[in-house]
This record gives structure tokens, C-alpha cells and sequence, in this order.
């Protein structure tokens, strides 16, 4: 692996961090099983390429975007508080509508700029000439683009997760960790474990969405694709990071949701960059699958190890 | 001054499963009471503590708390009221926070939740500070989780809590019942010594007639959703087990045959 490859992925891994965190949040914290993820991150994507296309501030977009996956999570927040749809439904319609507010957002652009006689949805928006927030730091000749992105990646990450833990550790924080785990006690302390729930969603998919801003103004395009899987990779990415640090205190549990994540792109990297599976035939179109491979590995193996330690314990 | 009057509560109304649990019941409380509660199962008791503090919503009637209607008020909008101490440790502390993550919640019970840090030097000392006079160590153990705690430990933190903030009412339902009959004791005891020390206004949930006698200035026994005899005072004081018991089989109108679930 080169060193600037090794770079590019601790750059996608630092994005999908911050989504980690979010994820995290929602599954986590307050138990929810929140599929939202899958498009409030291209909706973050969407939005902010949108302000980038219209030539907005880029951390105006890229702010705008996270606002956007607020709004997402405070709609499937809502649907189970206050319509009592099943959490997992909740999040699922939202996805659905998502996408196609999404392929609208991505076509809006167009529109706007009179490009287009009617607005009409698009799956894509190139920006490959727009500002973006790493533009500022990039040289002419864009040499240290893989060094200024994953830097500047890095503090959003660091900032994030500090954020985070003082949030959490904010008698607003500490209601919101009490309604996810026990919510019959947050009421008797006189939480309003509801509106808990729904500031947790719109926390949550507000990191999601920030994590599809940053991602399409490294990928010079936004597309409607990106999506795909986010919920899963988080996941995988939250899995990995506890198994490896089981860490107790919130502050280290965060950090290794991070650690995770970047954890995860490596190990993604090193699997496509592998001669054997190469030959093999395995490409980065199986990335999704290698994914989904890793989670089952990633659930299931922690518990055969102590099964099997145990076993190994009462024979001895 | 608590007020509940006439109480009408139906769990699945309109269907073969019918249960009609509150009957009209009507019940008073003077401010200082510690009222323990009795009653066969299905009386009420747990119901008539849930509609109290807002886990239930009653079909019909009035909870009046401190001169305010709180009838069609959610749990958490009472909780500035009523505290409570729950039958299953478990469903009153959070396992997954640690003692003093618990103990900060309940000192701002009943309060909005700001974006201020949530502990402080000042409550971890008056945490430490209460947590000394339980007597199980827990004084040095405040960042330790709550799940780490025995049965008996979180009851007893369970106790503590509800006393962080002032309230007009303190409702213990069944709360020594998940525990072994030496830590449900000790539990008991220091339920007794933090009521009369706080001059709580208590309601006592209870399987067992000697405790609702033992305890408490006043014995309230309900039957399919109503009063059925209420005892303060000098005659609560001739009263025995014994006497409690015939009443008791009085108006259920047939013999009580698991003695042990009354007397132990």
C-alpha cells in the first residue's frame, strides 16, 4: 500500500468517523435501530453539493447539509414519538422519501442555474470546479490535497468527538444516555423521554449528514449511490471499535467508535489491495459484501471466543 | 395533601380479557402520612401507585397533588412531585451509568435538563456524603456502573435518590419484594429512617400485613379497586395481624389459604 493510498483511506475512514458517531448515537444510546443513516448522508451529500453548485459559502453548505440530516432525524424521530410507528419503520419511511427529496436536491442545481428548463430529479452533480472547504489550504498544483483533506478531516474528528463527550456529560446528555437505556426511570426523574429521543435522531443524523458533506467535497461529485450501506459500515465500524478497545468510559468508547472506523478502511484497503483476492477475481465492487461478511465475523466472534475460552476453563 | 377521588381504571376495555381494576376508589392523604398499602392481588395497589404517578392515565376521576389536578399530566411532568422507588432494582437505576451519573439525574429531578455539566464537585460531595450513612462502601465506589451494584445496593441508591429533591409524595411500590429477606430488612429499616427523617409523605406498597403494620402511621386496604378499610392512629395500634387477617378474609369473603404470602 502507498503511502498517499494509506492516506486516501485514513481520509474516508476519518469521514465515516464522525457518521460512526452518529450511528452510534441512535443504536447505541438511545437503542434505536435507525436506518435514516442510509440517506441522511447522501441528503448531507446532496444539499451541500447543491450550495457548492450555486457557489454558497462551502462551510455555509457544508453546515446547510448538516441541518438537513438534523431535520431527517427529526423526522423519524417524530414518526415513532408521536405516531408510534416501530422505530425500525420509522427510520425505513423516511429513507424511502429521502431518496427521492434527494434525487430532486441533486437536480435542483441545474434548475436554479437555468441549465435546465424544469426540475427535474438527477442520480449525480459533478463540482469538480467548485470551492470547497479544503480549497483555501490546497496549493496550485493540488501536491498536498492528501495531505490537507485527511488534516482537516482529522480536526473536524477531534472537534466532534470533544463536542460530543462535553454534550454527554451535560445534564441534557446524561437525560438523553437515561432515556436510551431505561426509560420508565428517565420519566420517573422527569426526563421528557420523548422529545429525548428526537433530539438524540436529529443529533445523530446531523453527524451522518456532516459526514456526506465533507465526503462529496472530497469526491468532487455528489451521487445519489453514496448511501448505500452507510448504516452497515457505521455499524461495522462501532462493532470493530468495541471489540478490539472494550472500553468502559463514554469518552474512550467514542474514541474507539473513531479508531474503528479508520480501522475498518484499512483493513478495507488492505483486502482490494491484496494480490490473492485479486486474482481471485475481487474487486471494489464487492466492497459492500466484504462489509457485510466483516459485521457477521465481527457480531458473531467475540461470543465464540468466550464460548469457547469458557469451555476451555471448565476442561482445565 | 394528597387527593385521589373516585378512581375509575379499566385495562382492556370492550374485550374478552376485560379487567376492570380501579372501582371509584377514593383515598386522602394528609401531608406527613406514611400510608402502607395492602391488598390480594389484582386490588389495585401497583394501579392505584402508577395512576398516582402518571405511568397510567385513570378513565375517569381525580389525582389532585399539593391543590394541583395532575390527572391527565404525564409521569415526567409529575415528577417534580412524586418520587418513586420502584419493585425491580433494575427499572429504578440505570445499569449502564455509573452511581453518581444515577444520583445527578435524580438530584435534578423534576427539572429541565440544560446544557450544563451534569456533575460538580458540590453534588459529588453531598452524593458521598448521603451515600456514608447507607454503610455499604459505595462512598468510594462513585464512578463504578450502577450494574455492577447488587439488588439490594440499588435499592438502597434507588432509596437515596428519591430523597435528592424534595417532593410531595414518595411512592414505594412492593420495593423490598425482588430482594432476600435479609437485604429486603435492612432495606425496610432504612426506608423507615429516611421517611421519618425527611417527614416524607409516603405511600407503602406492601405483600406482607406485618410490615404494613410495623411501618407507617396509617394502613389502607384495598380490595377489587376500592378502600375497603382504612386504619390510623390508636386503633391501628390494638390492631394485630391476626385482626388484620379476618378483616381481610371478611371482605374477600372466603378463606385465605397462602397464609405465608400474608404473614412473612
Amino acid at each position: 500500500m502507498s503511502f498517499e493510498f494509506f492516506l486516501g483511506s485514513l481520509e474516508i475512514g476519518l469521514i465515516y468517523a464522525i457518521v460512526s458517531l452518529g450511528v452510534f448515537i441512535s443504536f447505541r444510546l438511545l437503542d434505536f435501530p435507525d436506518l435514516t443513516a442510509d440517506a441522511s448522508f447522501p441528503l448531507g451529500g446532496a444539499i451541500c453539493g447543491l450550495c457548492l453548485y450555486l457557489g454558497i459559502n462551502p462551510w455555509l453548505a457544508t453546515f446547510f447539509g448538516t441541518v438537513g440530516g438534523c431535520i431527517a432525524g427529526i423526522m423519524t424521530g417524530w414518526l415513532y414519538v408521536r405516531l408510534n410507528i416501530l422505530q425500525l419503520l420509522s427510520s425505513i419511511i423516511v429513507m424511502i422519501g429521502l431518496y427521492s427529496i434527494n434525487l430532486r436536491i441533486l437536480g435542483l442545481g441545474k434548475y436554479l442555474n437555468d441549465e435546465m428548463d424544469t426540475w427535474v430529479g438527477s442520480p449525480n452533480l459533478p463540482l469538480l470546479s467548485t470551492n470547497t472547504i479544503f480549497s483555501p489550504f490546497i496549493n496550485e498544483d493540488a501536491t498536498n490535497q492528501y495531505i490537507v483533506q485527511p488534516l482537516l478531516v482529522f480536526i473536524f474528528v477531534i472537534a466532534i468527538w470533544f463536542l460530543l463527550n462535553a454534550f454527554l456529560n451535560t445534564q441534557k446528555g446524561l437525560a438523553l444516555r437515561a432515556t436510551g437505556t431505561n426509560q420508565r426511570m428517565a420519566k420517573a426523574q422527569g426526563i421528557a423521554t420523548g422529545r429525548m429521543v428526537i433530539l438524540g435522531m436529529a443529533i445523530s443524523n446531523g453527524l451522518i449528514a456532516l459526514g456526506g458533506s465533507l465526503f462529496i467535497q472530497t469526491q468532487g461529485s455528489a451521487d445519489i449511490t453514496i448511501g448505500v450501506g452507510t448504516i452497515v459500515i457505521g455499524l461495522a465500524s462501532i462493532i470493530l471499535g468495541e471489540s478490539i478497545f472494550s472500553a468502559k468510559r463514554m469518552w474512550a468508547i467514542t474514541l474507539s467508535v473513531i479508531f474503528g472506523s479508520i480501522l475498518y478502511r484499512l483493513f478495507i484497503a488492505i483486502a482490494l489491495g491484496n494480490e490473492l483476492l485479486k486474482d481471485i477475481g475481487i474487486g471494489s465492487e464487492d466492497l459492500n459484501l466484504i462489509t457485510a461478511i466483516l459485521v457477521v465475523l465481527a457480531l458473531v466472534l467475540p461470543k465464540q471466543l468466550k464460548k469457547w475460552k469458557s469451555k476451555r476453563g471448565k476442561s482445565a | 395533601m394528597i387527593k385521589v377521588e373516585e378512581l375509575q381504571l379499566t385495562f382492556n376495555a370492550n374485550t374478552p380479557i376485560e379487567n376492570h381494576v380501579l372501582r371509584g376508589l377514593n383515598l386522602n392523604i394528609k401531608e406527613g402520612e406514611f400510608v402502607t398499602v395492602i391488598g390480594s392481588n389484582g386490588a389495585g395497589k401497583s394501579t392505584l401507585l402508577n395512576v398516582i404517578s402518571g405511568d397510567l392515565i385513570a378513565d375517569s376521576g381525580y389525582v389532585i397533588i399539593n391543590e394541583k389536578d395532575v390527572s391527565h399530566l404525564p409521569a415526567w411532568r409529575r415528577a417534580g412531585l412524586v418520587a418513586r422507588v420502584f419493585q425491580d432494582p433494575m427499572v429504578g437505576t440505570c445499569g449502564n451509568l455509573t452511581i453518581q451519573e444515577n444520583l445527578a439525574l435524580a438530584y435534578n429531578r423534576g427539572k429541565r435538563s440544560r446544557l450544563i455539566p451534569a456533575l460538580n464537585h458540590k453534588m459529588t460531595d453531598i452524593f458521598r456524603e448521603k451515600l456514608r450513612v447507607l454503610d455499604l462502601g459505595l462512598e468510594n465506589r462513585l464512578s463504578d456502573m450502577m450494574g455492577l451494584l447488587s439488588g439490594g445496593q440499588r435499592q438502597a441508591v434507588s432509596l437515596l435518590m428519591s430523597t435528592l429533591q424534595p417532593s410531595k409524595l414518595l411512592l414505594l411500590d412492593e420495593h423490598t419484594a425482588a430482594l432476600d429477606p435479609k437485604t429486603a430488612q435492612f432495606v425496610l429499616e432504612l426506608t423507615n429512617q429516611i421517611v421519618k427523617e425527611n417527614k416524607l409523605t409516603t405511600m407503602m406498597v406492601t405483600h406482607s400485613m406485618k410490615q404494613a403494620l410495623h411501618y407507617g402511621t396509617r394502613t389502607v386496604m384495598l380490595h377489587q379497586g376500592r378502600v375497603v378499610l382504612d386504619v390510623s392512629g390508636e386503633e391501628r395500634q390494638k390492631l394485630t395481624v391476626a385482626d388484620l387477617l379476618t378483616k381481610f378474609e371478611k371482605t374477600r369473603g372466603e378463606e385465605v389459604t397462602d397464609d405465608t404470602l400474608l404473614l412473612g
